[in-house]
């Protein structure tokens, strides 16, 4: 990496730590079911960012990550209050609590920026993300953020195992269904919060489902589905976020989210353990054996087609 | 909670949502019954002199075009702006209150030159029953500033000349709907641009004693295009001319190597517009060893406050000239 | 002649008095009362609905309890969580989960493994032991996703015994599987009774209740009779705890 501006270095290691810490909470959320809830909740934050904004009167970062962790909770609270209480299902209880949050979170906008100072806020850029304008202070917050995630999963990585392959039998041995989930909850709003500001809230979903989905056709292994949905998020963190710095006027975001769907295609097709290309070859194989044995016993001649 | 008491919760919850869009509406409209769709005529009549006291009902998009209008104008208009300080016309979408504002009018004026870029629709419609003027489509093409994709430049009223002719054209249309003031409004117009003129001479002198070069002018959008014509600064912006694309790391750095290179010392912050980017342009230079001091906030889609002295046309050039001759021509 | 003051009578394993509990809005347990004492082997049986999954739930503090009292070992249940080993059912999974057998079982360790730690050899070895018993040494470090009906049904008994506690409570453990695995399952339960664990298995299948079982518990939202299976599993019972769901066939007379 020749002749990289500062700037650059703190761009592509924010996205680094992001796309890391992002793959690996979007691991378990592949596992709990819950990838629309990451983006659900992702979408639930704009109300609170804004509302954070608009309570102060003027702009101030902590109070406004605050605002979208707690809004992002609120939505969580919402989709399991829906659930638990009404026949809709979970997929639709998410469903409702995105657009409704991310339509408040709208609406509360365009109350905003008609205010004095509301266009310096900012604000719009946690819709699509500003990953090109990332500082020192931001790549060591998003490096704080993957350190814990890292940290938490590899302490309990067979309490997650557990709890995420047999949650009832988890809470027979004692392991705390509602604190393990309290714990995934908390890594995911965190990762959500510190990441909508890189890559907005549109598509922070997509760092954290991509890679873990990209990841499940490579192993049959927990553990190293895990390191290879770090490593994805991380390295479509990076590349994207070098594409865009080629051009002027290229959008980090969305190039990050090309580079994970790449990874995701290429997975999809040429994966180890389920990608179709083995498929193809395995059937290959397959249709080949069976003919062979057809023809040893006599029930068809070399060159006559299968029935 | 048994089943009814649930069931009425929800009701509830989901009118008192329904209600916030209401609540959103009025409190940026103005109250009236909703009737609107686009250009309804909601109670405005299209003659002109018919609304309070007679005076001619002005809506205009930005205040740059309202305030010297309410001058000009005096008490035989009463002019309104849309957009207020601090926001960003190139991303402004009308709301429900605005469009029954624009249906009130006598007369609409907006720049047009595709700043009020999402707008285009309702002043069509507008423009269908009453006079809509864009004032920067009366300049001349050949006055005009282009980028490099052949986009033109619609911050005209930064150019004091090409912002008179602007001004002209909408006190025109002001004396075609009340021909009996057409001589108030020219005697008015004749002061206002000979304030004008002062106005320009000021920010002439104070630019030229700025050192050649030092005098680049760096922003977060490139809204200065035509200051830097009539007052001879060299103008970078971090984005293009409009605020819609996204700043890629490529525009950042691309400043921090102009910046690095001639030894700016100043870069400037706009008060419609996020200075993310431009701390970031900062802190890339300190990395590169130039103390880039921020050199203040600069008005640029917008004005001050209402009532402030920022608030008015003149008022607000002339901070922006202070504030960039402060930063440039200061000792480093 | 031993002195019939020492002959202690035996403490019962489980007991469970007047519970109560509900899905959504339905009772689907009414005044559950009974005790299970140790070194039997006890079938739940009851219609569809009739609460017998969600009674093991509602003991294990899986599902909310609307009422009574659950004693395992004379104390509440957390305090004997490691004596007593839960089987759920088979679909209460997902089996596309990326993991082996062995690691399955090793679950099953966990409490005795300690949070924050890793397994160690001692463990796995344990592991493999118990998989050995249900007959899938083999299949040890098969994906999960692998195996039939059967096999999975194994792993999950294998986890069971792994815990080497004093009660197993099984939920449905022979629905869908071929009768190699049923046999090797009744077999293992056969031991652990014999051994003096308590033994509680939801069965669907009343043809071999009186197979397998030395004890019936029928359920139908409450206690419809408990006891030895010879006494309790009579056609009138039955009757009483199906309703009109039972067709009957007459028990073929051996």
């Amino acid at each position: 990496m020749i002749g990289l501006s500062h700037n650059a270095l703190w761009v592509l290691v924010s996205m680094l730590m992001l796309g890391t810490a992002a793959g690996l909470v979007g691991c378990f959320a592949y596992w709990k079911r819950h990838s629309l809830m990451s983006d659900a909740l992702a979408h639930a934050a704009l109300p609170g960012v804004v509302a954070g904004y608009a309570l102060l009167g003027f702009k101030s970062l902590p109070v406004m990550l605050l605002g979208a962790a707690a809004s992002a909770l609120v939505g969580a609270l919402a989709v399991s209050w829906i659930r638990s209480s009404s026949r809709v299902k979970e997929d639709a209880a998410m469903g409702i609590i995105l657009s409704v949050f991310f339509g408040l979170g709208i609406m509360l906008l365009a109350i905003v920026n008609r205010l004095p100072g509301g266009g310096q806020s900012g604000l719009d850029s946690f819709i699509f993300g500003q990953a090109a304008a990332m500082v020192r202070q931001d790549m060591r917050l998003m490096t704080a953020a993957a350190a814990i995630v890292l940290l938490v999963v590899l302490v309990s990585f067979k309490e997650w195992k557990l709890h995420l392959f047999d949650p009832a039998f988890a809470r027979g041995l004692g392991l705390s269904g509602r604190l393990m989930d309290a714990a995934y909850l908390t890594l995911l709003v965190v990762v959500i919060v510190i990441g909508i500001q890189a890559v907005g809230v549109i598509l922070m979903a997509a760092l954290l489902i991509i890679p873990a989905v990209s990841a499940r056709y490579w192993t049959n292994a927990f553990g190293t589905m895990l390191a290879l949905s770090a490593l994805f998020g991380g390295g479509a963190g990076v590349a994207g976020a070098y594409v865009s710095t080629l051009e002027s006027g290229w959008p980090t975001g969305p190039f990050i989210v090309i580079a994970a769907a790449g990874i995701f295609l290429v997975s999809f097709l040429f994966g180890l353990r389920k990608g179709l290309l083995l498929k193809a070859m395995q059937r290959r194989e397959q249709m080949r054996r069976l003919r062979t044995r057809a023809i040893r016993s006599d029930k068809l001649t070399e060159g006559e087609a299968l029935p | 909670m048994s089943r009814s008491k649930k069931k009425r919760t929800i009701v509830l919850t989901a009118a008192l949502l329904a209600l916030l869009p209401l609540l959103a509406a009025c409190g940026s409209g103005g109250g009236a019954a909703a009737t609107g769709s686009d250009g309804g005529e909601a109670g405005g009549a299209s003659a002109a002199g018919t609304g309070k006291d007679g005076a001619i009902h002005v809506v205009t998009t930005i205040a740059q075009i309202a305030e010297p209008l309410s001058v000009i104008g005096g008490d035989r208009v009463r002019v309104e702006s849309l957009m207020g300080p601090g926001v960003d016309p190139h991303l402004y979408q009308a709301s429900q209150g605005d469009i029954r504002k624009l249906g009130s009018a006598d007369a609409v004026f907006y720049n047009g030159l595709h700043l009020e870029a999402n707008m285009t629709r309702a002043f069509d419609s507008i423009g269908k029953s009453r006079p809509a003027l864009a004032v920067g489509e009366t300049i001349a093409q050949d006055r005009l500033l282009t980028d490099e994709t052949g986009a033109v430049d619609p911050h005209i009223w930064f150019d004091i000349d090409l912002w008179k002719d602007a001004l002209a054209a909408a006190v025109e249309e002001l004396k075609k709907l009340s021909p009996d003031d057409a001589a108030y409004f020219e005697a008015n117009r004749r002061d206002y641009f000979a304030k004008l003129d002062e106005l320009k001479e000021e920010a002439v002198a104070k630019m030229s004693s700025i050192p050649e070069e030092r005098r680049v002018l760096v922003t977060a959008h490139d809204a200065f295009g035509y200051f830097g014509r009539m007052l001879g600064l060299e103008v970078v912006g971090l984005q293009g001319l409009s605020t819609e694309d996204e700043i890629g790391l490529g525009d950042i750095e691309r400043t921090i190597d102009l910046l690095v290179e001639r030894r700016v010392p100043a870069v400037f912050v706009e008060s419609s517009i996020n200075p993310k980017s431009i701390e970031a342009v900062i802190e890339g230079a300190k990395e590169r060893g130039l103390n880039v001091r921020l050199g203040g906030e600069l008005f640029s889609d917008a004005m001050g406050g209402a009532g402030t002295e920022e608030g008015t046309y003149i008022g607000m050039f002339r901070h922006n000239v202070d504030t960039i001759h402060e930063a440039l021509a200061g000792e480093e | 002649m031993e002195p019939v003051a020492n002959m202690k009578k035996p403490e019962p394993a489980l007991q469970v008095h007047g519970l109560h509990a509900a899905y959504r809005r339905n009772k689907v347990l009414e005044d559950v009362t009974f005790e299970a004492m140790p070194g039997t082997l006890t079938a739940i049986v009851g219609p569809n609905g009739a609460g017998k999954s969600t009674l093991l739930k509602t003991m294990l503090d899986l599902h909310p309890r609307l009422g009574g009292e659950v004693r395992f070992f004379g104390t509440a249940y957390r305090n004997a969580k490691l004596k007593v080993g839960y089987v759920p059912q088979r679909g209460s999974v997902d089996w596309d989960f990326p993991t082996d057998a062995l690691d399955v079982v090793l679950m099953g360790l966990y409490g005795r493994i300690g949070w924050f730690r890793r397994p160690g050899r001692r463990h796995r070895e344990q592991a493999l032991e118990a998989l050995a018993k249900m007959g899938m040494a083999d299949f040890a470090k098969r994906q999960i996703s692998e195996l039939s009906g059967g096999q999975q049904q194994r792993v999950f008994l294998a986890r069971a015994l792994v815990q080497d506690a004093d009660l197993y409570l099984l939920d449905e453990p022979l629905a869908g599987v071929d009768a190699a695995t049923e046999r090797a399952i009744m077999e293992t339960l056969k031991t652990l009774r014999a051994a003096g664990k308590t033994v509680m298995v939801v069965h669907h299948d009343l043809q071999t209740v009186e197979d397998w079982f030395d004890h019936v518990l029928l359920l139908n939202r409450t206690v419809i009779a408990h006891g030895p299976t010879a006494e309790v599993f009579t056609p009138d019972n039955l009757a009483r705890a199906y309703g009109g769901w039972l067709r009957r066939k007459e028990p073929v007379p051996r």
